[in-house]
């Protein structure tokens, strides 16, 4: 796709290009910053912009102004062209050279102090988006970021509504190893889904690699079972599921324990919280913040 | 990123200004868009919410444009549009032009143009980046509602009151006050006017500490008798304004894009411009919706001053909000859910002249409330990022 050209942002490079559009790093002409330049491509209908996309713009907007530390900060919105049914429009966002997972990848050993703070930073800024009623719904390593100063800044939330129209015209993959089980099974969800995905990052912290690593929504589930083991029968969801209970077998159990030796107490008992199969059981992120994993000494081995 | 407050010197100099309107037609112009969104509105039943949004983005718009290149009554249209979908409860472009149609004269709607609709589609994306993508707005209402809560006194009497400053609130939307003063404070200084014109002291109110001389201590900071009673005056002066029959009722215009001829002064219209039978606004400059046989001295209670003081008579003490430090907060925004979602929606709240809206049904329930102490005597203000 041509560069698109504004007076104020020079675009630079593409920086991702997820399932819900382009992001490139762009440059600010008037202070010489950086800045992330988010295309959402909105549809117009008979009246206007989208009354979802509409709402879900004045919510960020008004999130920004609480300026919570571990939430990226959106600078700027503009229009860009518009044609016949559809307005391009750009979300300036702050820019953070880094993502969690690249942060990952690049890391032989998170100390433990290093990452009780990420975990507690991640569930800062996911609580902060929970008491404003959003659910993130797709928090993974890709969209958490993480400063110089290794603090971290959520980022891609807010938008479903106004991403829907982006994913029906893409293909990309979307990662299925966060995603919770009442995800997967197709129920309806809520807050806790965001939580599971923690849970699946604060292992994969410990652990330097994925939890989870499914390849379709039935793999994912299994490779679920085969680690936490199969939900009793009168937890499965009752109604439209789409697997059937029976269908798993689980051989080989894996433990966390073992796949994760040096997890301590605290921190095993909170990941097993924020995995519970049952998303009314499942800790919240105000719970888990006062989990006393976060106020233990650090013993740092 | 801009504030959305300015001082009277910045309202003075406003784009409209510079494009050679003068400043009570501007302001003129100003009330009567607003009036228009209130009508509109309140034909469509759209809530008071939606209305006043609606009506705090037109005032927004016109900080950034002047009158004589967005003619008000699209640009009213629009705004409520917009409002309507940022609110949750939308209406079709067409019908709010329909409604619109039938609001206004036949010079009025040509203002429209050939295709009302484009020109108001047109313009939504204007207004969107005019008002930065701003669109959550708060207003008096919420807050008038949670202060009353907290009086005590006579039942009567302080429904009475509220009403009454609820009304005031609806009429404040004519004056430019939602670009002057934040919420909290409209609401308290409506309530004091309110107050005052109903006879309705307040003596006590609950979460009563011993440093708060009044009881809005409890909710504001730093504001002064001055500041309330300039407010006030904002107000009632609406309802001393005559309808000017004289002046012209429209800018001339220009064609849209910015022709640069002579706007040929302001004082074009030597009657043909007039409104054909200039019937008297439906806002006559009479006392408001209800009613207060008992109050001789209306307009102005005996403790206000005949004109409201300059504004550089005031301290300077509340030029800027008083400033909760802009940390991260960790809890949500103190205070109910956001009134679309549990709203105590007042039944009919945007008919002051036809009859007295309902009381807010909170006010109604109880004679006392449970004491609902603050956390914090104003609410955080985060200014926005710059």
């Amino acid at each position: 796709m041509a560069k698109e050209e504004s007076p104020v942002y020079e675009s630079l490079d593409m920086i991702g290009t997820g399932a819900y559009g382009m992001v490139y790093k762009a440059r600010n002409r008037k202070n010489n910053t950086f800045v992330a330049l988010k295309k959402v491509r909105v549809p117009l209908s008979d009246d206007g912009i989208p009354m979802n996309t509409l709402r879900e713009i004045a919510l960020l907007k008004q999130l920004d102004t609480y300026e919570h530390p571990n939430i990226v900060r959106l600078l700027d919105i503009c229009h860009g062209q518009r044609q016949e049914k559809e307005l391009v429009m750009y979300l300036v966002f702050e820019h953070v050279d880094q993502d969690l997972a690249s942060f990952i990848q690049k890391s032989t050993i998170l100390t433990n102090d290093k990452i009780r703070n990420i975990s507690r930073e991640i569930l800062s800024g996911v609580d902060f988006l929970h008491s404003h009623r959003i659910v993130h719904r797709d928090l993974k390593p890709q969209n958490i970021l993480v400063t110089e100063n290794c603090h971290i800044k959520l980022a891609d939330f807010g938008l479903a509504k106004t991403y829907d129209f982006e994913m029906r015209l893409t293909s990309v993959v979307v990662t299925l190893w966060y995603r919770s089980p009442e995800v997967l099974l197709g129920q309806s969800y809520a807050t806790p889904v965001d939580i599971w995905s923690i849970g699946c990052i604060m292992a994969e912290l410990f652990m330097l690699k994925p939890l989870f690593c499914g390849t379709t929504e039935g793999d994912q589930l299994s490779k679920i079972f085969q680690i936490l083991g199969k939900p009793r029968e009168d937890e499965w969801p009752e109604s439209n599921v789409p697997i059937k209970y029976n269908s798993f077998e689980i051989k080989n159990k894996l433990e966390i324990r073992n796949l994760i030796p040096n997890l301590c107490e605290n921190s095993y008992d909170l990941i097993m919280k924020m995995l519970a199969f049952n998303p009314y059981k499942r800790i919240s992120a105000t719970e888990a913040l006062n989990h006393d994993y976060f106020s233990e000494e650090p013993l740092d081995i | 990123m801009p504030c959305w407050y300015y001082d009277k010197k910045e309202l003075r100099n406003t784009p409209s200004a510079l494009d050679n309107i003068e400043y009570d037609t501007e302001m003129r112009y100003r009330k009567e868009g607003a009036r228009f969104i209130i009508d509109t509105g309140s034909k469509m039943d759209l809530g008071y919410n939606t209305t006043a949004t609606g009506v705090v983005y037109f005032h927004r718009f016109y900080m950034f444009h002047s009158f004589r290149q967005f003619p008000r009554y699209v640009t009213a249209c629009c705004c409520l549009f917009l409002a309507g979908k940022v609110e949750e409860t939308p209406k079709k472009c067409k019908d709010i032009i329909k409604t619109a149609r039938s609001l206004l004269s036949d010079a009025k709607f040509a203002t429209f143009g050939e295709d009302p609709k484009e020109e108001v589609m047109t313009l939504e994306r204007i207004l969107l980046q005019t008002i930065k993508f701003d669109l959550q707005v708060e207003h008096p209402y919420s807050y008038l509602i949670r202060y009353a809560k907290c009086l005590k006194g006579d039942k009567a009497k302080l429904q009475k009151m509220v009403q009454m400053a609820w009304t005031f609130v609806n009429d404040s939307l004519c004056t430019t006050l939602a670009l002057q003063w934040e919420p909290e404070i409209i609401a308290v200084a409506l309530m004091y006017l309110a107050g005052k014109l109903s006879q309705f002291e307040v003596i006590d109110w609950v979460g009563r500490v011993n440093k708060h001389l009044r009881w809005w201590d409890m909710f504001v900071e730093d504001v002064t008798m001055d500041l309330l009673e300039d407010i006030c005056h904002q107000v009632l002066d609406l309802y001393s304004q005559p309808t000017p029959t004289t002046a012209p009722d429209s800018p001339p215009l220009l064609p849209r894009p910015a022709q640069t001829t002579q706007p040929s002064s302001s004082k074009t219209a030597n009657g043909q411009e007039k409104e054909k039978p200039e019937v008297p606004e439906p806002n006559p400059p009479s006392v408001p919706a209800v009613s207060i046989p008992d109050v001789p001295t209306y307009p102005y209670p005996p403790s206000f001053t005949t004109t409201a003081p300059h504004a550089s008579a005031y301290p300077p003490a509340y030029t800027n909000p008083p400033v909760v430090p802009p940390t991260h907060i960790a809890a949500p925004p103190p205070g109910p859910p956001p009134p679309h979602m549990a709203g105590p929606p007042p039944g009919v709240p945007f008919t002051p002249y036809v009859a007295p809206p309902h009381y807010p049904p909170v006010v109604a329930t109880g004679p006392y409330y449970a004491p609902t102490p603050p956390s914090q005597p104003h609410r955080p203000y985060y200014p926005p990022p710059s």
